[in-house]
């Protein structure tokens, strides 16, 4: 069945593409796979909606203002790091692996 | 497992390796350097994860000793900020005991097909408007909480593909997970995410209607 013959309201289909949705955002579809979606959103009022909520949502998260580092957490670092440079301390915890 | 060789190139792509050929080579003092570079990153990434500036401020500092420790293993295999990400998550992992996290539980694509919800039949109006006149100070709490309400194991994609700017694939490695995967749990964690925010998302399109 081509693309064009496609039942649009089949709820299969539009599952289907509800869960590529990211991946079109983020353009990580082929060329034919963007074509369907974009098809699909032309026909289907919830897809589009939730597209472009969805779009939103990654904008806001892209725009998060980021927190100032506190002060006493710079001042703590430089001496830990500073005991370590003199060769004093020891680092327990998680290496890279 | 034997380590793949690095080309030349690898290393002039990373903005950080001539700092770290410095350090490696006995220059200690410019490590500072590297954490001025990254400190307000990692403590941002830390809040997002952790939820607690007091359990960002420790994982930060964990994070930075190891790497001063292990800093002479780096072998340019990633860019250093992608394994700086992966000690930061490795100590996130380690703590976690400590803090208090979301409960884990699989979100299913199922659970946000949209329903009965209203739908604008166009793009509402708020979704051409720019980015500065929408996220104020009590939006931007609601998004964070949003994030630190998501499972466990969605919350780190979320964070370093939506608010840190890696690529999936460099998600997917800093994360030990397959690309595909990234994908699968990003998508249902903005779906989340979106969920949470819906009645500021109703809000809006009314009040542009
Ligand atoms: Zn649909």
């Amino acid at each position: 069945m081509s693309i064009a013959d496609r039942p649009e309201h089949d709820p299969a289909h539009c599952r289907e593409m509800f869960a590529h949705l990211s991946e079109y955002l983020d353009r990580e579809l082929d060329e034919t796979a963007c074509r369907e979606i974009e098809q699909h959103l032309r026909h289907c009022d919830a897809c589009r909606a939730c597209c472009a909520t969805l779009a939103r949502t990654v904008a806001l998260c892209r725009g998060m203002p980021a927190h100032a580092v506190p002060e006493t957490m710079s001042t703590r670092l430089r001496e830990a790091i500073e005991k370590l440079r003199s060769g004093d301390g020891t680092v327990s915890g998680a290496g890279p692996d | 497992m034997s380590k793949p060789r690095v080309s030349k190139q690898q290393r002039t792509n990373d903005r950080d390796a001539s700092l770290i050929e410095a350090i490696n080579a006995g220059e200690t003092d410019r490590f500072y350097e590297l954490v001025q570079r990254y400190q307000q990153a990692l403590f941002n990434f830390g809040l997002r994860i952790c939820g607690q500036a007091a359990d960002a401020e420790d994982m930060v500092q964990d994070t930075f000793l190891n790497v001063f420790k292990y800093l002479g293993t780096f072998r340019f295999e990633s860019q250093f900020k992608n394994w700086l990400y992966r000690i930061a998550m490795s100590v996130c992992i380690k703590r976690r005991r400590r803090s208090k996290f979301a409960p884990e539980r699989e979100l299913s694509l199922d659970e946000f097909l949209p329903g009965d919800e209203q739908i604008a039949a166009e793009t509402p109006a708020w979704a051409r408007e720019p980015l500065d006149r929408l996220l104020d100070e009590e939006l931007a709490r609601r998004i964070e909480d949003a994030i630190l309400a998501l499972p466990e194991s969605y919350r780190p994609v979320l964070v370093l593909r939506d608010l840190e700017g890696f690529s999936t694939e460099e998600t997917a490695q800093i994360l030990n997970l397959t690309s595909g995967n990234v994908k699968v749990r990003l998508h249902r964690a903005r779906l989340f995410v979106r969920e949470q925010l819906k009645e500021y998302f109703n809000h809006e399109h009314r009040r542009s209607a």
